[in-house]
């Protein structure tokens, strides 16, 4: 896998298309949001029909197969792809069927279909222009919605001109010409038409697909004999659970309310034309199958933890949001679908061991539940797919030793680090940064300029419990985190300056350990439960009234997972509530204890705010720190993809270090660009993958805390 | 309910946003000449046609053909209609024996009263039709405000043909049929099937809205893909 990655992110003319755009300014869903569309409402009910639907779906089977049969259509259900491959394959040597013309489908890509076809002497021509580029050059679609949007102009002239036979300009309108004509005539002369579908209606036994090229149109409309390959989980109830899904299909596939054809087929063309005789065929197909797919999906629904994934309408936005999937494109995934939805779909329809690859991908930045239009929780399931294959085949040796030895017992990590900060002298600049390792970590320190191992970590700087004299105030207890304990030590002690200086009273217990999340993101469960109580028990000391971290990470693990992990354990649960309770962000926490106090006097320095993945998205707090940096009179110049990933990634810095600067790149750019001379963050190792990635760029730009900054002011 | 000019209005908006060009007729006069000007600047010398209340009601196909343009009705009823001379719009009682001579005579092959025969035949030629023609006008049952969107239903298909195989596309409407959204749509589908009668679904519901597009060739974002180079949609009032 981390070959093909290299592969990717080497391809220059891959990445002039892919990485080469720049971070956009805002989300998919922002700009919804901005243009008026009630992103919030839609994606509810979209995610309410599809609930629905695969809870009914044997009852919606049924219903489909009676009413398309009324229609007139013939319905086949296909246990798996070669099931359904060899239906369509009987029934085009039935009918003599020579050539056959093709919409664009995900699902005939899963089968491999057309393939299928060719291998027994069937012609079949893709009429989707991209599919066709793609049919062309001989490869799988990279996107689901764009299957060609890799590809460069000169690419795709090279391989229309040999398709066509006509020495073709790199020059999109001459290109696209071309198509028109070598389509049509295929068109014209197919014995059979073959779609997939968006959408199928049970009531009518309707099947809808959604086309902008007016191919799927023609497809499905010229040939005598039509054929839709449909997924079971497309199917809904009725006319107005379809529409809830139209509108935001097209929103999130190009942007529009609706695509330019959405048609909906319900049966083979007639007419009533000839006086006397009704119901004749028409001019249209005198035929039309529907041949129902399963191929993994009844599993997928019987799973529970990944029904989910069947509530996909394969709209594409999570692939535009994912920093991966922008930096390294569809093919590096190696299977039909790709990103985060498509590691999951892979594990069921090709197989765990074949998921594992594409799972290990994710940074777990959760862009794509951001915009998923369905609401799907994929980093859930990214993270539900590594434990399963931890439970099958244990974790990797590299994993095991960190996850379980060091990360579990802090005073083992504690050691293990000191240690470290005296091993690291040797490599060690005068400012205290890395700029060279050797292997196997070489890769990484030549991507970002580490921070060294401070010899005097947070713990040993902050004071302990706090006396019971001082009761009135609040009592804030500091929860550290790997990073911050003991690369940024200073970013604690400003946390407590702060906070000290509103009248908390900052502490901090011992006995705090690794927050768990490297194991339980890495699939590690068990090890992650343990650490979930060494830490509840740890921040139980003085009976805080708040708990603050500066790694987002770490918070969302103590306020969100520690109770999934917990579920179980009776009285650990409670305890994991009381804790999640008390979580706070520090800036949430400073507006909190000093409400109403005023803004401060404009300044000079221009700053910009990096959200950290797991703060906006994993906890929702994106106002707030810019809040109270603009209460302290700070201007922020928002800059383009404030809330994209830094790259950081936990383990992936580690697996694909290549990757992970790839994607912290275009975040630099955005930096760099916002013209500003200090970018404020929230996280401790955000910032330590920013600052590396700036420092390897030898930028005068820093990169701070927002507590750091406001702890310098006063 | 929504007035009637804010519908428009809006409808106007989107479907002009989506690359069709949306033309408010003064009166039957106005709305035969824009078609029929457009025609003749695009030098467009067939025209397919399907079956379209407007169109009928203002005698297009008639002003088009006096103009010298050939039109060819595409719904099979129309076509029988026309081929027998009688005037657009009008339901043919032909019978099967008369309707057989009738395609004999315009396909030139000698034609069994029968059918499968007889659809066999018109579908080999009306196919030839539509790769011909220069100019598609087709009728929508209604409008949705809302996206700009035009709705179809036919059971034929030949709409559909006549909408995106030509190079340029005309869609006459009534402005009094624009509903606000696409769950009015829904439900103006439904009492249209029912209206029907027999109450099966047509085998095909289209909507289309706009210019077709693609994006899939790079550096030509939203460029015309495989259909129509240009939509044209002529609103026509009820007075
Ligand atoms: S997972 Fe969500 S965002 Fe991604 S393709 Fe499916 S529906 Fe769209």
């Amino acid at each position: 896998m981390a070959k093909r990655v290299h592969q990717a992110l080497t391809d220059e003319d891959l990445q002039s298309v892919m990485g080469g755009r720049g971070l956009p300014r805002i989300s998919l869903r922002q700009r919804m949001q901005m243009t008026g569309v009630d992103f919030d409402g839609l994606s509810r009910e979209i995610r309410r029909v599809k609930e629905e639907s695969i809870a009914d779906l044997p009852r919606l089977v049924e219903q489909f197969k009676a009413a398309a049969t009324r229609n007139g259509s013939v319905v086949y259900e296909a246990r798996d792809g070669e099931d359904a491959n060899n239906y369509v394959l009987r029934l085009a040597q039935e009918r003599d069927v020579k050539l056959i013309v093709k919409s664009k489908s995900m699902l005939t890509e899963e089968i491999e279909l057309r393939q299928y076809l060719e291998k027994a002497g069937i012609s079949v021509q893709e009429t989707d222009i991209g599919e066709w580029i793609v049919q062309l050059a001989n490869e799988k679609p990279i996107h689901m919605v764009g299957p060609a949007i890799h590809k460069t102009l000169k690419q795709v002239a090279e391989l229309m001109s040999r398709a066509t036979g006509r020495e073709l300009e790199p020059e999109p309108q001459a290109l696209l010409q071309a198509s028109r004509e070598a389509l049509r005539q295929y068109y014209i002369d197919a014995d059979m038409g073959i779609s997939g579908g968006n959408i199928i209606i049970a009531e009518t036994g309707t099947v809808v697909i959604l086309t902008n090229e007016a191919n799927g149109c023609m497809t499905t409309t010229l040939p005598p004999v039509y054929v839709a390959v449909v997924g079971y989980e497309k199917l809904v109830p009725g006319w107005e659970d379809a529409a809830a899904i139209l509108r935001l299909l097209s929103r999130c596939t190009m942007g529009m309310k609706l695509t330019v054809y959405v048609s909906h087929i319900s049966g083979p063309s007639r007419t009533d034309g000839i006086p006397g005789i009704p119901g004749l065929p028409g001019q249209g197909p005198q035929e039309m199958h529907v041949v129902l797919v399963d191929n993994g999906r009844q599993l997928m629904r019987d799973s529970g933890d990944f029904r989910e994934a069947l509530y996909c309408i394969k709209c594409g936005a999570c692939l535009g949001a994912c920093p991966v999937f922008t930096s390294v494109a569809g093919h590096t995934y190696g299977y039909i679908y790709q990103g985060g939805i498509g590691a999951v779909l892979t594990a069921f329809m090709n197989g765990m061991e074949q998921a594992k690859d594409p799972a290990s991908l994710c940074l777990g930045c959760m862009a794509c539940k951001d915009v998923c239009p369905a609401c799907i929780d994929i980093p859930a399931m990214i993270t539900r797919l590594r434990a399963r294959s931890v439970d099958e085949d244990g974790l990797s040796w590299k994993s095991r030793l960190a996850l379980r030895s060091i990360l579990k017992h802090p005073a083992r990590l504690a050691g293990a680090l000191k240690i470290g900060s005296y091993l690291q002298k040797p490599f060690t600049d005068e400012d205290s940064m890395i700029r060279k390792l050797p292997s196997p970590l070489k890769s990484v320190a030549e991507t970002i300029s580490l921070p060294s191992i401070s010899p005097r970590p947070l713990h040993s700087r902050i004071k302990g419990t706090p006396s019971r004299d001082k009761k009135a105030s609040p009592r804030v207890a500091l929860y550290a985190g790997c990073v911050a304990d003991y690369a940024y030590p200073e970013l604690g002690e400003a946390v407590g300056k702060v906070l000290g200086e509103t009248g908390a009273v900052p502490y901090y217990p011992g006995g705090q350990s690794c927050c768990g999340a490297p194991a339980y993101f890495a699939g590690d469960v068990e090890t992650a439960l343990n650490m979930a109580k060494t830490n509840i028990f740890a921040l139980e000391e003085g009976d805080p009234d708040y708990i603050v971290t500066v790694c987002p990470g770490c918070a969302a693990m103590l306020k969100k997972e520690y109770l999934s992990l917990t579920a179980g354990e009776g009285e650990w649960r409670k305890r994991a509530e009381a804790l999640a309770g008390k979580v706070r962000d520090f800036s949430q926490l400073v507006l909190e204890m000093t409400p109403g106090v005023e803004k401060k006097p404009a300044r000079e320095s221009k700053i910009t705010y990096h959200d950290p993945c797991h703060l906006k998205r994993g906890l929702g707090i994106y106002a707030e720190p810019r809040e109270l940096l603009e209460r302290e009179g700070y201007e922020i110049v928002e800059m383009n993809g404030a809330d994209a990933c830094c790259g950081f990634g936990g383990e992936t810095v580690l697996n694909y270090p290549e990757l992970s600067n790839s994607v912290m790149q275009r975040k630099l750019n955005a930096i760099e660009a916002a013209g500003v001379d200090t970018v404020v963050t929230s996280c401790a190792p955000c910032i330590m993958q920013l600052r590396g990635g700036l420092d390897k760029r030898q930028s005068k730009i820093r990169v701070i805390h927002s507590a750091e900054l406001l702890a310098g002011d006063n | 309910m929504a007035d009637i000019e804010e519908l428009v209005e809006q409808f106007k908006a989107d479907a002009t946003r989506t690359g069709a060009v949306v033309y408010e007729a003064e009166g039957a006069g106005d709305a035969r000449d824009y078609v029929l000007k457009l025609a003749q600047e695009r030098g467009v010398r067939h025209i397919v046609k399907s079956k379209s209340a407007v169109a009928e009601g203002i005698g297009l196909r008639e002003h088009l053909e006096k103009a010298g343009i050939e039109v060819r009705e595409t719904d099979i009823g129309q076509w029988i209609a026309q081929l027998a001379g009688e005037e657009a719009g009008s339901e043919t009682d032909k019978t099967v024996e008369q309707v057989a001579e009738l395609i004999s005579r315009e396909t030139g092959q000698k034609l069994e009263p029968e059918g499968d025969v007889l659809m066999a035949a018109a579908r080999r030629f009306l196919r030839q039709s539509y790769i011909n023609a220069g100019m598609g006008i087709s009728g929508a049952d209604f409008g949705i405000a809302e996206t700009g969107t035009m709705v179809n239903l036919s059971n034929d298909g030949n709409d559909r043909l006549a909408t995106v195989l030509p190079l340029i596309h005309v869609t006459m409407m009534k402005r009094e049929d624009i509903v606000a959204t696409l769950s009015d749509a829904i439900s103006r589908i439904k009492t249209l099937v029912e209206e029907s009668g027999g109450g099966q679904i047509p085998s095909y519901i289209t909507y289309h809205t706009g210019r077709n597009t693609t994006g899939d060739i790079r550096g030509a974002l939203m460029a015309r893909a495989q259909g129509p180079e240009e939509e044209h949609i002529v609103l026509l009032g009820n007075a």
